[in-house]
């Protein structure tokens, strides 16, 4: 009964996707009821094939429903409910999901945007370890890719292929807006402490902006001066006046801080030699 | 501590079997060809050992694998004890030989019982290593025909332990029909009826375990991992509902070899339905055990097992969380410890947090036993330690690579170092290709990957310090970028990150360096040496935490303390008393 219902459900959202999230949302916690009352929550040996196989399209479904409107944490949440059926072994006669690597290449994503790297790489590297051929798969490669040019610094290549539309599916394009402020502040941070001054024409094209004004208003947002349609960096401005100014003080200070460091630690190294001898 | 180390080798040789039989074999190939082929032919009992590894190796052929591991194995002693059988042999029957080497392991057993002293069942464990090559069915069920009937003058604790216990007989008659599997079916049947005649007369809980880890051992060495799996699994059930200290050891090894067993199932360990996934619970059973029992030694081991486990699979966050809610036992034996660094070393890596990850390592390859037998653990621990070394932008030490121990296996890392070392993209790439299989084997491959960025780095730095104005472009095509404008980004993140310290004009298209600072000027020399003190010191309270002093020592002295302060008391009072004539005195002042 609840089977054949869950069925439903399932085909209902795995062709109508143009139906919103709040529908298909409802239409989930319904599958999900469903499949509680299966006992089929998470996979367990004893679950039969075409019941893992709902179970899973399920939550697949769900991650792909969230992602499309933007919610981060359903989505997250769907992934880690995914996490055991990608992990363990399906029983016999389940084939391994179409979505897979499309889900798995999305939440690498989403946790490069969120700049949680380490989980990205211990994702990558159980991915790797299970014998996916990471670099070539058409979803797992992008995120990849990405995650190099962004560690580099190539962000023109990182621009260029979100440009390009380079992303294997509609899905992915949810986070090209996120990566995009995300490099223009990566590029603006490093500028502000690689040039001691720039033009704004060539400002405008240093961070993919698209008119003068942009540059304007972008330069604003971050304190930088604009003068003369030349950027100054009020940082390293400020940072080198601070100094001068306050150079005798600060030398006195940093002087003074290390020698009390210097006298702490041979005081401590005096009380370790005289337990020991 | 003689005690601590040998028990934790074996494992660790175990561990990185696979890495070290293939680049062990490269050497002795090289090396000892002939040597080798001699072996080959050679049944073991005639072979005069040579001490080296590549060697001894290749003294069992049908399960050169196993033997490997036998060798890695090894201890301290061993190839002591495998030359001296060697030179007695042809007098004495070597299956008689064993057997009584068996045995005289039961006295230790005993006395590790009877004086509640780990050390003597960690001797008894050391010597499996030299059994091991001699291991038979026959041999195992004569001993067991023998010990289990016949042993009588156990102590009385032991008897009342059996008492307390009574599970003698199931595992005894599995052990006996695992016996049964190889060796001709009489013997067992005879012994197994003689021990229900005798089944009042007691053995030992710890001489029934050590003669199952035997059986397991020879288990392995014949390469029977189902049997050995079963087997292991009604052991460590039985280990499970026996509450000894005495076993503790033992039980660590049980654990031990019971993962390893199932390591060599198939499906083999990175796919999910590998046996090692559905041991799991059991091992989690037994550290949640070990953790109530306060049993260092099997908490240890488990852990390590358990890291192993995840890591296998690749559940690297699982690993991580493992180890977030355990607590890794202070006093436990020392390779254990270091096993447990290098995988905690690994999964920060993975994670990037690279320093904490370089000084597991460090601590891991520095607390690797320096002897040969553990040789593949410190070359794994030392390559995972170079790769680690590099992301951080550190270069790797040029001695690191001129041990001669190390040279052959980290001959790629060399080339890797040297591309990094110098900023080349292109000898890096070259490097990557040819090697591989090599990484992958060695599990450093992503680790590789995410390097591309410090090659390019350092090349910046070194373009940076050579000279102090450089065109973008140049700079492109030194590092071979596709365009000019990368350079510019990535040059600009390089002075954002502090890698170099330099500006960039935009308009003219150049990078110009600043003029670098006398580094002796900055507290870096201070906080160098400070570091390196501190380390120091830290070896020296540990040396002193781990030294060993005998137990009750101190009432004895206390006694004799106690005593001479009466003898005092009563001296005094006698003065007072005025009891004490000249003579006595005077005699006491002759004495002194």
């Amino acid at each position: 009964m609840a089977e054949k219902q869950l069925k439903t459900v399932i085909t209902q959202l795995q062709t109508g996707s143009t139906t919103s999230y709040a529908t298909a949302s409802t239409a989930l916690s319904k599958a999900k009821l469903a499949l509680l009352q299966l006992n089929a929550l998470t996979p367990s040996p004893s679950l039969s094939p075409v019941l893992y196989t709902l179970a899973r399209s399920t939550y697949e479904q769900g991650a792909l429903y969230s992602i499309r409107a933007k919610k981060a944490d359903a989505f997250t949440r769907y992934v880690a409910q995914l996490e055991p059926f990608y992990t363990s072994g399906a029983p016999k006669g389940v084939k391994p999901s179409a979505e897979q690597s499309k889900i798995t290449g999305l939440y690498l994503l989403l946790l490069l945007t969120q700049g949680r790297y380490g989980e990205f790489h211990s994702q990558l590297e159980s991915l790797t370890a299970r014998g996916h051929d990471v670099e070539d798969d058409k979803f797992l490669g992008y995120p990849i890719r990405l995650e190099r040019w962004l560690m580099e610094g190539s962000y023109d290549q990182v621009w260029r292929a979100m440009k390009r539309g380079e992303a294997p599916c509609d899905e992915y394009g949810v986070f090209s807006e996120i990566l995009r402020a995300q490099i223009r502040s990566e590029i603006a941070s490093s500028s502000e402490r690689a040039y001691p001054s720039l033009p704004l024409s060539s400002t405008k094209s240093l961070l993919f902006l698209d008119s003068e004004g942009d540059v304007i208003s972008y330069a604003r947002s971050r304190g930088w001066l604009v003068r003369d349609s030349t950027i100054f960096f009020p940082d390293v401005d400020s940072s080198a006046s601070t100094a001068e100014a306050g150079d005798g003080e600060a030398v006195m200070a940093g002087d003074k801080e290390m020698s009390q460091m210097v006298i702490k630690n041979t005081l401590g190294y005096a009380r370790e030699l005289e337990t020991i001898v | 501590m003689p005690g601590k180390a040998p028990n934790g080798k074996k494992p660790i040789g175990n561990r990185i079997k696979g890495n070290k039989e293939a680049e062990m074999k490269d050497t002795s190939k090289k090396g000892k060809a002939t040597k080798k082929a001699a072996k080959d032919g050679d049944d073991e009992m005639t072979v005069v050992v040579p001490s080296t590894k590549g060697g001894s190796k290749t003294t069992k052929p049908p399960a050169s694998s196993a033997a490997a591991d036998a060798d890695a194995d090894g201890d301290v002693d061993m190839d002591a004890s495998d030359k001296t059988d060697a030179d007695e042999e042809p007098a004495i029957d070597p299956v008689a030989q064993t057997i009584s080497d068996i045995k005289s392991n039961f006295a230790l057993l005993d006395r590790a019982v009877a004086l509640f002293d780990a050390r003597f069942s960690l001797r008894a464990l050391r010597s499996i290593s030299s059994i091991r090559k001699r291991l038979t069915p026959d041999i195992l069920a004569q001993v067991v025909a023998e010990t289990f009937p016949a042993m009588g003058p156990s102590s009385e604790v032991a008897k009342q332990l059996l008492e307390a216990c009574g599970r003698q007989d199931a595992p005894l008659g599995r052990q006996s029909s695992e016996m049964e599997v190889d060796s001709e079916a009489a013997k067992p049947t005879s012994k197994s009826a003689a021990k229900k005649d005798k089944e009042p007369k007691d053995i030992i809980p710890e001489v029934d375990v050590f003669l199952g880890i035997l059986t397991q051992v020879y288990l392995f060495d014949k390469e029977l991992f189902m049997e050995g799996a079963t087997f292991s699994e009604v052991l460590s059930d039985r280990i499970h509902s026996l509450n000894r200290r005495t076993l503790d050891s033992l039980s660590a090894k049980v654990y031990f070899y019971y993962s390893l067993f199932c390591e060599n199932l198939k499906p083999l360990p990175p796919s999910p339905q590998s046996p090692i996934v559905a041991i799991r619970p059991t091992l989690l059973a037994a550290l949640r055990t070990a953790v109530l029992r306060k049993d260092v030694d099997t908490q240890a081991s488990v852990i390590v097992l358990l890291l192993r486990n995840y890591l296998l699979t690749s559940h690297i966050s699982q690993a991580d969380l493992l180890v977030s809610h355990t607590q890794f036992p202070e006093n436990a034996a020392n390779n254990q410890v270091a096993r447990f660094l290098y995988y905690l070393g690994r999964i920060r890596a993975i994670q990037l947090r690279y320093s904490e990850a370089h000084e597991h390592l460090t601590a891991a390859t520095r607390k690797a036993p320096s002897s040969n037998c553990a040789l593949g653990f410190a070359q794994t621990a030392t390559k995972l330690l170079l790769v680690v070394e590099l992301l951080m932008g550190d270069i790797p030490d040029r001695a690191t690579f001129r041990q001669s121990t190390m040279e052959q296996t980290l001959r790629p890392y060399f080339l890797l170092v040297q591309a990094v070392r110098v900023g080349n993209l292109e000898d890096f790439e070259t490097a990557i290709v040819d090697h591989e299989d090599t990484f992958k084997r060695d599990g450093t491959y992503t680790l590789i990957l995410r390097l591309r960025q410090n090659v390019i780095k350092t090349g910046i730095r070194m373009m940076s310090l050579s000279y102090s104005r450089i065109s973008l472009r140049d700079i492109c095509i030194r590092l071979h970028l596709n365009s000019e404008e990368s350079a510019e980004y990535i040059v600009a993140k390089a002075i954002r990150d502090g890698v170099i310290e330099a500006t960039l004009d935009r308009e003219r298209g150049f990078m110009k360096s600043k003029e670098v600072g006398d580094i002796y000027a900055t507290r870096e020399p201070g906080e160098a040496f400070h570091d390196r003190i501190r380390a120091c010191l830290a070896l020296h309270d540990e040396s002193v935490k781990a030294m060993r002093f005998p137990m009750n020592q101190h009432r004895l002295e206390l006694k004799n303390a106690q005593e001479a302060r009466e003898r005092e008391r009563e001296m005094a009072k006698e003065i007072q008393d005025g009891d004490l004539d000249e003579d006595d005195l005077g005699g006491d002042f002759d004495g002194i």
